[in-house]
């Protein structure tokens, strides 16, 4: 494969303008994950350690291999929900190596609330979990949460993909034949307490870790009997009378390390063979992403500038390269793996759109995974285009992604609008893992435009009212309508809502993806095969 | 977590911190890259460590290393971690019945020393004999009087004095 | 030169094992002679069993009790019509009723007669013959059962002096007494260690040289009156009485008194009319006096040393002897030439008083060169119990002089690798490096005087480091943690995003 020919002057006044808003950027989305990582009540971190008890943070990094990579999900998670009383959303997600093994580990985050769970924790929850049923993934649960957060249980517990859900996909896990281990740190309660009755293993600290399906109170309420927190569901009681768990660990670290002792003991998942070739790290410096990014994000860059500071040895086997121009597709290598990239330059026009439907089946027809990299504000509109067809050609290349049985990853590295999000694999489509940087926008459409067309909407409401028009109270209506917008569009509100699975930033990127690729390949290919072409 | 390495007696403490494009460890707080790391088994081997080649002879006898390097013979154990963690601890302070059963004769009494795996009371249940044995080494807090005592299932029979300072 | 006359044996057992087994066993097979090794049942597969053309188990109570049925391993010879027996050292070699019944049953002795060895081995009686020969003997009081005549004798002497038993030998039953107020005590052990360790509890004193080196000649004598010596050897390093450097020549002798000494012996071996090998040992004060000490009746343990610088298989030498062929072969003065050192090696943990250590060999690697001889009987996975000697092996290197034998043998202790028993082998390094030992400045009391200097340095952090990480990548669990990480997760290392 040929290198990319890089056009970018890394000294022009543009580059480093962009570099220096893009760091600002980073800079911010670091900030806001080090708040959200790290900064906690002191109380709570007292109470914690009274209790002799590690962070969860601390124990993750005991869990896993030394010198191992730990892709974390969503850190961002909940951040602009609930007044910002729940960081991350109270439970840190990621996939690394414990034991040799790729594993996605799940822990609650006991300095919140202890570990209650918000709707949005059980979101983030059963996300993991549905990784995990997608990769075939086993999963570690490290348990120490008070149960659901009372107080909005409406939003919690009843629907579908709530609390249950993720006991559903617990089991459906197992039948799988996936793994789950849990380490029981602290009170598993209620519907908690499934979560260790559901894994194949589980440990559960003396003294501090306890399994009931109701606590000390709620039994004195429910039938009078008074019983201590050891007795009704401490480890000694549950390893050696009811089974229910495993192991009995003396302490934290202990249950970690008979955690990775029985990890050590999983068979290794066979993966399918993707197309491998040796590493070669990118021959551009990852590091002008920051410099190639506008800082104005309705500014045109070339995506190829993208790929060549994130495949290897920056090199790219370019298909079509002179047909359907806004779309770039073609072959790389990330972390050795073989992958197929589409990417956007421009909106998608008819050809576009035909050459992204026929490449995404040529790498169904090659065994190889899909990489999106989207920056798109949608398909071309106008008569021409309608006359041409552009509608059954987006339909074409959505039918083709969504049918598609190889693995799909997308990175949204600027904007995601209105139905280009959908060619392009967003959020309903999928993706084995779908990340966001912070510079990126996502929505129906642009905030101006949604605003201009909110605006019309009014006036001609106040006109058919008969209210007089006048240019202020356009101009306001302007104005709060883009705010209120912009705030959705942000890709910190996206990742609030875990509509993607993670900010990343820009340099990340490669990793992430080594790291998601590989993951990605303990689930068998799908089955072949598409639904009605309209042609 | 980190490994802890028994050479000679002093415990050294050896962390992974990368595997590419070589092996680099810490030991004690110094970082060291291992451009060869050798084989693992006996006899004769190089491993290069920071640009430099050490030759030395390896005895690999299961639970130890014995080294001869730079004219000197070393005698190396690494520290299972879970020693560290006190594992173990309070479980080890009881021996409880196994099954309903009786007391058949009492080999240790309260206050005497035992060793581990020595026979502390023989019961009988279902017509079957079971000797129950210390699980470490202690001194014996309670035990049973004297023969015909019965037990319930999981009944603590023998109790050990707690171990000093874990 | 000419081709080595053939033997008139055809086959012969060797009423020993371990190294000097396989020692004899080369000279055996080079000779073109069948070998007969005997062992017990715990040496079974023992390279000094395996190497011989023939092995017989022999039995006794123990280990060590088999190998000195005498009668037992006569028998044997006879029925597997072996013509010779070859006593090694140690064992049978000195025990004169023995070398009487192996001849008696008409097989030759490799050795001298029964009356020689019964003359030298009373350690009384071989320092009277001694003093007849007109051989300088140091002081003394005739033995006797303890008691007050001996202690008023033995304190006539002066002090320092030593006490030994008459039957003993090999560092047993001796303690240096130096002041009168020790006198009692001493000599009511000394006599009790006669006793058992030799069934005889008689006593005798000597004056005791202070700093005596221990100068031995090796000679040869055809038992007709005709000797000649083969070099002194200096056996001076020595802990609690057991020899563990011994080189040749001796280091820092004035020629003259070399002369003297060496021509003592051959008085003595030619007066005894001495038959095949033996050494007569000598203790030499500062002062240049020297004093017989005892005759030992058998190859001994450093005798490759000996070899190392006068071009001679002293095996071959004893065959010769037996055969009648005289000493005509041997040239007048022997050649000399170089320097040659021999270390014992031993499973002892200098670190813990030299307490004889057990353990299974699991890496055995010894270097390799022209210079360097390593006499053992060892094999890989071969279990070191303590029913025999703790020595283990000779490492013995020759140099053309001795500044080069001593770097040769710091060389050779550095590569040579016996894993899984203690030895003493860093602790020779110590010894052989250390500047007294460099400038020849020896003694008895070596060790003694130098004991504080001689445990090995602590070793450097760069190599404790080394050796700490080639240690931990032996664990299988280690490697582990480091080989099993697959990839790409290896490569990307230690990211968080």
């Amino acid at each position: 494969m040929r290198r990319i020919a890089s056009l970018i002057s890394a000294h022009s006044a543009e580059f480093r303008a962009n570099a220096a808003h893009n760091r600002r950027l980073v800079g911010e989305f670091r900030r806001k994950q080090e708040e959200a990582r790290n900064q906690r009540p002191q109380r709570d971190l007292d109470r914690l350690a009274r209790q002799g008890k590690m962070g969860a943070r601390e124990r993750i990094e005991k869990l896993l291999d030394p010198g191992t990579p730990f892709l974390e999900l969503s850190s961002l998670a909940a951040n602009m929900a609930y007044g910002g009383a729940s960081p991350s959303a109270s439970t840190i997600v990621g996939v690394g190596i414990v034991s040799g093994r790729e594993v996605i580990i799940r822990a609650d985050d006991p300095t919140i609330k202890g570990g209650a769970w918000y709707p949005l924790t059980v979101k983030k929850i059963v996300r993991a979990l549905d990784i995990a049923l997608d990769n075939h993934l086993p999963v570690v649960h490290l348990c120490d949460s008070a149960g659901g957060f009372l107080q909005m249980q409406s939003e919690l517990f009843p629907d579908r993909y709530m609390a249950g859900r993720i006991f559903r996909n617990q089991s459906l896990l197992s039948k799988l034949g996936v793994k789950q281990l849990a380490l029981v740190f602290g009170q598993c309660t209620a519907g908690g307490a499934y979560i260790p009755a559901l894994s194949d293993y589980n440990v559960i600290v003396r003294g501090t870790g306890a399994v009931f399906l109701g606590g000390p109170p709620l039994v004195r309420a429910a039938t009078g009997e008074e019983v201590t927190v050891e007795e009704l569901g401490g480890a000694d009681m549950h390893t050696t009378v009811s089974g229910v768990c495993d192991y009995a660990a003396a302490s934290e670290d202990e249950a970690i390390l008979i955690g990775r002792e029985i990890v050590a003991q999983w068979s290794r998942p066979r993966k399918w063979d993707c197309q491998c070739e040796p590493v070669e790290a990118p021959a551009y410096d990852p590091e002008e992403l920051y410099g190639i990014l506008p800082s104005d994000p309705r500014k045109q860059f070339d995506m190829r500038e993208i790929i060549a500071r994130i495949v290897d040895g920056s090199r790219f086997h370019e298909y079509q390269p002179s047909y359907g121009s806004t779309l770039v597709c073609g072959f790389a290598n990330i972390w050795g793996y073989k992958v197929g990239l589409i990417a956007n330059n421009g909106v998608l026009f008819n050809d576009s759109s035909l050459k992204g439907g026929h490449f995404i089946e040529l790498c169904n027809q090659n065994a190889t995974p899909l990489v999106f990299l989207q920056n798109i504000t949608g398909y071309m509109v106008g008569r021409e285009y309608e006359r041409r067809g552009i509608t059954k050609d987006g339909a074409k290349m959505i039918m083709a992604q969504s049918c598609a049985r190889v693995p799909k990853f997308t990175v949204m590295c600027n904007g995601s609008f209105g139905a280009g999000n959908y060619g392009m694999c967003g959020r309903a489509f999928d993706a084995r893992l779908l990340f966001s940087w912070p510079n990126h926008q996502i929505g129906v459409m642009g905030g101006d435009q949604a605003a201009n067309t909110l605006v019309e909407v009014k006036i001609n409401q106040m006109r058919r009212n008969g209210e007089p028009i006048d240019a202020r109270a356009t101009q306001a209506v302007f104005e709060q309508t883009k705010a209120a917008y912009q705030e959705q569009l942000s890709a910190y509100y996206a990742t609030s809502e875990l509509w993607d699975d993670g900010i990343i930033d820009p340099l990340d990127t490669r990793n992430a993806l080594g790291v998601a690729i590989s993951a990605s390949l303990n689930a068998p290919l799908g089955e072949p095969g598409y639904g009605v072409f309209r042609f | 977590m980190g490994f802890l390495l028994q050479l000679d007696g002093v415990a050294h403490d050896i962390e992974i911190l990368a595997r590419r494009p070589h092996l680099r460890l810490r030991l004690n707080g110094r970082d060291y890259e291992v451009t060869a790391p050798g084989s693992e088994g006996d006899g004769a081997q190089q491993i290069e460590i920071g640009g430099r080649s050490h030759g030395f002879v390896r005895a690999d006898l299961g639970d130890r290393q014995v080294l001869r390097m730079a004219g000197r013979t070393f005698e190396a154990t690494l520290r299972d971690p879970r020693d560290a963690t006190g594992a173990g601890g309070a479980e080890l302070d009881c021996v409880r019945a196994p099954m309903p059963c009786s007391v058949v004769e009492v080999h240790k009494r309260a206050g005497e020393a035992v060793a581990r795996g020595e026979a502390l009371v023989t019961v009988e249940s279902m017509k079957l004999q079971i000797a129950l044995l210390a699980p470490r080494d202690g001194r014996l807090a309670r035990a049973p009087e004297g023969a015909g005592e019965t037990f319930e299932k999981d009944a603590v029979v023998v109790e050990l004095e707690p171990r000093d300072g874990v | 030169m000419s081709a080595p006359r053939p033997l008139p044996f055809r086959k012969v057992l060797i009423a020993n094992r371990g190294e000097i087994a396989c020692r004899i066993l080369r000279t055996l097979r080079g000779s073109g002679l069948a070998s007969v090794a005997i062992h017990h049942a715990v040496e079974a597969g023992s390279p000094h069993a395996r190497m011989a053309d023939e092995a017989i188990e022999v039995f006794g109570d123990t280990p060590v009790a088999a190998h000195l049925d005498g009668d037992e391993i006569i028998a044997a010879a006879l029925r597997v019509g072996a013509d010779a027996i070859h006593p090694g050292y140690g064992f049978l070699s000195e025990n004169a009723r023995f070398a009487a019944a192996v001849e008696k049953a008409g097989l030759a002795f490799i050795g001298p007669d029964a009356r020689t060895i019964a003359l030298m081995g009373d350690k009384i009686s071989a320092r009277d013959f001694a003093r007849a020969q007109g051989l300088p003997v140091a002081p003394s009081i005739t033995p006797s059962r303890n008691g007050d005549a001996f202690l008023a004798q033995a304190a006539t002497l002066g002090f320092p002096l030593i006490i030994k038993a008459a039957a003993g030998g090999g560092g047993k039953g001796m303690s240096v007494v130096r002041t009168p107020a020790q006198l009692r005590e001493a000599a009511r052990i000394a006599a009790s260690e006669a006793q058992r360790y030799f069934g005889d509890g008689r006593i005798y004193a000597e004056t005791y040289v202070e700093r005596p080196r221990h100068i031995e000649v090796q000679i040869a004598g055809d038992g007709e009156g005709d000797a000649l010596h083969l070099h002194e050897r200096e056996c001076s390093v020595q802990r609690r009485f057991q020899k563990i450097i011994e080189e040749a020549p001796a280091p820092n002798l004035d020629p003259g008194l070399r002369a003297d000494i060496c021509a003592a012996a051959v008085r003595l071996a030619a007066a005894a009319r001495y038959r095949n090998l033996g050494t007569v040992e000598f203790i030499l004060g500062a002062d240049g006096r020297f004093f017989f000490l005892e005759m030992n009746t058998r190859l001994q343990v450093e005798h490759p040393v000996t070899e190392e610088i006068t071009g001679l298989d002293l095996v071959r030498l004893q065959l010769e002897i037996v055969a009648g062929f005289g000493l005509g072969d041997v040239a007048r003065p022997a050649p000399r030439r170089g320097h040659a050192i021999e270390c014992r090696i031993c499973a002892e943990d200098p670190e813990r008083d030299f307490l004889p250590e057990t353990g299974t060999l699991a890496v055995l690697q010894a270097p390799c060169a022209p210079y360097l001889r390593f006499e053992n009987a060892l094999r890989r996975g071969q279990t070191i119990t303590s029913d025999f000697d703790p020595l283990l092996a000779k490492l013995v290197v020759h140099g053309a002089d001795r500044d080069e034998a001593i770097d040769r043998a710091v060389a050779a202790l550095g590569e040579l690798a016996l894993l899984g028993v203690k030895t003493n082998i860093d602790y020779l390094a110590c010894l052989i490096n250390h500047p007294a030992f460099r400038a020849g400045d020896l003694h008895t009391g070596f060790i003694n005087q130098h004991a504080a200097e001689l445990g090995p340095p602590a070793p450097d952090e760069a190599t404790t480091d080394a050796a700490a990480i080639a240690a931990a990548l032996g664990f299988r669990g280690f490697r582990n943690a480091i080989f099993d990480v697959p990839e790409p997760y290896a490569s990307i290392g230690g990211w968080r995003n």
